[in-house]
């Protein structure tokens, strides 16, 4: 049994990076418009590091995905404890809000959002994506955060505030550390769903902000270039790097 | 009960955040909905309802029952596929749950336009999965996966994988582990383990990772038409066309509005019966 | 860090303001190195903003009136709605010394008949690829031969209603620019018969679909057959008998631009003979710069994909803006592809 469930979460992790594996693979393939394979070359990570447009798009990508991540955790852990443990008017209102927004076309946001900070003459960038990534992201984390805690045993919060604890407290020390893996779950997702959104941000963001989805989308015209398979690879590795090293300290402190 | 400052604050938090950027523009989009459109601007004050009778159409009937099929199935089968790995996941070993975890997430944060040309390469008739069964002879002639409805799927599923995978994990690891061996050493087998325990403890996280998956599953279409060969309108690209293509604001906000009160009733059934089933 | 602080002050408005050019352009449409040089030689800091259609462009241009772009570079018929609309600034041609190396053929078109809105930038054509080397020399030229019975399910068609029911309007022998109803119906009905041919839709990169054989004949872009062809030299492009629909990618200045002087060196600059073949040749589509194309490599000016000759383009249309009844084209568009 143990070993049938090794292999088949290993299965899994294989799919899930088999098209990373082919990406980076591309990275090196010579041919410039296809996936036909013509051979090895690093000509594409020499454009790319002469490509500054595309680097600085990258990390005003990393920059808004932390930043609106962070925030939409924040405001949506909170929100989904408020939504559970208190009862207030506009409850109902709220909690269908959030289905609305998660089910409303990207698109329809967009061009909503777009409307309004036009119509407040919000100057489009930074901000204003920032903004917009948050509310896409919040939703996903109510939700996430909620199926936590669902069915959650209240009778330790009683006991905490039997004993004097203040409502705070009781959160930092009690409800936070229980639903801690739903809050991760959440912030993860958030990030990714920021990294990769095209169609709300092309509506919210202005000629001083590029970002990295938005020039790779825009490259249609003349088709993806290689260096993007180069950059997508330097992220990925990087990635992996601060991931593992950070799991590697983390063991070292124990 | 006088709510503290701590609750005070989260609750104005959000209210002030959904009021801001999700209700007020909702609202315009339901102004534009009733008005017309214009031929050198996209919404004229002219009030009508025409935008919703136009929608009751046997070619948007279809549109959306082909959309309704295509995310529930792709809701379905990430349940499966996630289901069991998250489970495994959320019994691992503490010390790896949490780089298992990012493990996941990670290839999601490379651009889903160039994961989705990496999966062209993987599916198309002289690529890597067909060039691999037929080397290991398990077929004869290449399998013709691009541009079909299988190719669509997989897709999706790999897509949405992880907005099923994550909810599941965060349900499932809460469960006692003790639960489940009390059950075992009481004599239950593995389904009536799965069904009587693992299922109904995780039910919440079941159902908030089918709505994550099924919900923008309707609305997506980059995926579906790069990998099935745009061959099918889906709502998605419908909304889509009428913003950018048509200029018919009015029309898509209403076909909007009409997506999100569907989905709503779904979900307001959905509550209803739990609370039915609660009383 | 710093990129931080550098997008706080940049979302604040701090930057300086003056001696800098915003231009909104597909991505990757101008090579890195010409911006390079004309900042270097000029002073002015370019800001490059990207699109990835002409729809969402003009959307977010007429929706966000506090926006100001200097730059703009839309397709054919759209040079036509957005100066209708006021969208747009005339250009100042007496501050265009390079005008005349532009070629008169592409000059004062429908869309803009003197050229007050729009210059020239690119140009190309939709037409049919096939693969010689499956099909044979000669398979296809005209629309019509797409409907041929032995192409079922290896058809590619462009993922854009104007253009895949213009080309049955072409091969109908009507105009792909009618408003006629009739004409529109009739090529719908024509349409429904060539869809068991059909095997996608595809307008991002039809020639990656072509290079890996999932498809041997179609429509497509010349510039996209052009690039194919270094790595498959047997797929041919050809301008059908029934007429080719040509586009133009032009250059215009928005209303509202904040620094419409650098705009127009700008474009000036683009217009250079030795700057417009480095672009040409970069990104692959032809140039309508006359003296530029005395520059390009001989065999590159005499291909005939990229540069067709007058009889190639004998019944060659551009698209037009067809107002309202784009509705009518709506229509059947959504009734093909649901099959109703």
């Amino acid at each position: 049994m143990r070993s049938i469930k090794t292999v088949y979460a290993f299965m899994i992790y294989v799919l899930l990076y088999l098209p990373i594996g082919v990406l980076i693979l591309y990275s090196f393939n010579a041919s410039k418009f296809s996936t036909e394979w013509k051979g090895f070359t690093l000509m594409w990570y020499e454009k790319l590091s002469s490509n500054d447009g595309l680097i600085e798009a990258a990390l005003h990508s990393l920059n808004i995905a932390l930043f609106s991540s962070l925030l939409a955790t924040v405001i949506g852990t909170l929100g989904a404890v408020a939504l559970y443990r208190y009862r207030f008017l506009g409850k109902r209102f709220l909690e269908s809000m959030v289905y609305i927004l998660i089910v409303s076309p990207e698109i329809v946001m967009g061009i909503s959002l777009l409307m309004l900070f036009s119509a407040v003459q919000m100057p489009m960038g930074f901000w204003t994506l920032l903004i917009a990534h948050i509310t896409l992201c919040v939703p996903f984390v109510i939700v996430t955060v909620a199926s936590r805690l669902a069915n959650f045993d209240q009778s330790v919060i009683e006991a905490a505030k039997d004993l004097g604890a203040e409502e705070f407290t009781l959160f930092y020390k009690i409800v936070l550390p229980m639903i801690a893996p739903s809050v991760i779950a959440g912030f993860l997702l958030s990030f990714t769903l920021s990294l990769d959104d095209v169609i709300i941000s092309f509506f919210v963001t202005g000629p001083g902000y590029e970002i990295l989805p938005l020039k790779i989308y825009s490259m249609v015209r003349v088709g993806v270039k290689p260096e993007i398979n180069a950059l997508c690879t330097i992220m990925f590795v990087l990635t992996i790097f601060v991931v593992l090293l950070s799991q590697f300290l983390l063991k070292e402190k124990k | 009960m006088r709510l503290s400052r701590f609750a005070r604050f989260s609750i104005a938090l959000l209210f002030f955040w959904i009021v801001l950027f999700a209700f007020l523009p909702q609202i315009m989009v339901l102004i534009a909905s009733l008005f017309s459109k214009g031929a050198t601007s996209f919404i004229v004050f002219e009030p009508t309802v025409s935008n919703y009778t136009r929608l009751f159409d046997p070619i948007y009937l279809q549109i959306f029952v082909d959309s309704l099929v295509l995310a529930g199935v792709t809701t379905l089968l990430c349940l499966l596929i996630a289901f069991p790995f998250a489970a495994i996941l959320a019994r691992s070993p503490k010390a790896w749950r949490a780089l298992l975890l990012v493990l996941v997430i990670i290839p999601f944060w490379t651009s889903s336009l160039v994961r989705t040309y990496a999966l062209i390469a993987l599916l198309k008739t002289k690529g890597l999965i067909n060039a691999a069964l037929l080397s290991l002879g398990l077929i004869e002639a290449p399998l013709e996966l691009m541009y079909t409805q299988s190719a669509v799927f997989i897709g999706m599923v790999y897509t949405l994988l992880p907005f099923m995978i994550l909810p599941l994990y965060a349900a499932l690891e809460k469960i006692d582990p003790r639960l489940i061996e009390a059950a075992s050493d009481l004599g239950a087998g593995f389904w009536s383990r799965l069904t009587r325990i693992t299922i109904p403890l995780s039910l919440s996280g079941i159902i908030a990772g089918c709505m994550l998956v099924f919900l923008p599953a309707l609305g997506m279409f980059y995926i579906p038409d790069l990998l099935g060969g745009a061959k099918n309108l889906i709502i998605g690209s419908f909304i889509r066309n009428q913003f950018l293509t048509f200029r018919d604001w009015p029309f898509g906000a209403a076909a909007s509005m009409l997506l999100t009160f569907m989905m709503l009733m779904l979900v307001a059934l959905y509550a209803y019966r739990e609370r039915k089933a609660g009383a | 860090m710093k990129s931080l602080i550098m997008a706080a002050l940049l979302a604040l408005g701090l930057h300086a303001a003056n001696k800098e050019l915003v231009v909104y352009n597909w991505s990757e449409y101008l090579p890195e190195s010409v911006l390079e040089d004309f900042e270097k030689e000029s002073g002015i800091k370019v800001r490059y903003s990207t699109y990835d259609s002409n729809e969402a462009m003009y959307a977010k241009i007429k929706t966000a009136g506090g926006e100001s772009y200097d730059i703009v570079v839309p397709s054919t018929y759209f040079v036509n709605k957005m100066s209708r609309e006021g969208l747009l600034a005339k250009i100042d041609k007496s501050k265009l010394k390079n005008y005349a190396n532009l070629d008169p053929k592409l000059l004062g078109k429908p869309f803009d008949p003197k050229n007050d809105y729009s210059i020239p930038y690119l140009w190309g054509s939709t037409g049919m690829s096939y693969n010689a080397k499956a099909l044979g020399e000669g398979a296809v030229s005209a629309w019509s031969d797409l409907w041929k019975k032995e192409y079922a399910g290896k058809l590619l068609l462009t993922d854009d209603l104007r253009e895949v029911i213009g080309m049955a309007l072409l091969s109908l022998g009507y105009s792909s620019n009618t408003t006629n109803p009739k004409e529109i119906e009739a090529a719908y009905t024509k349409l429904t018969t060539l869809i068991p041919n059909v095997k996608l839709f595809n307008s991002e990169s039809p020639k990656g679909v072509y290079i890996s054989e999932e498809v041997v004949v179609g429509m497509n872009f010349n510039g996209e057959n052009y690039m194919a062809n270094t790595e498959m030299p047997e797929l041919r492009y050809v301008y059908p008998k029934e007429g080719v629909l040509v586009w133009v990618d032009s250059l215009v200045i928005p209303k509202g631009a904040k620094n419409i002087e650098a705009a127009h060196a700008f474009i000036d600059y683009l217009l250079r003979p030795e700057v417009a073949k480095t672009i040409s040749e970069e990104i692959g589509y032809a140039t309508p710069n006359m003296a530029a194309v005395k520059l390009l490599e001989p065999e590159v000016a005499a291909n005939r994909i990229i540069y067709p000759t007058a009889d190639d383009l004998t019944k060659s249309e551009f698209q037009l803006d067809v107002g309202e009844a784009i509705t009518i084209y709506e229509k059947y568009w959504e009734k093909l592809k649901t099959g109703n």
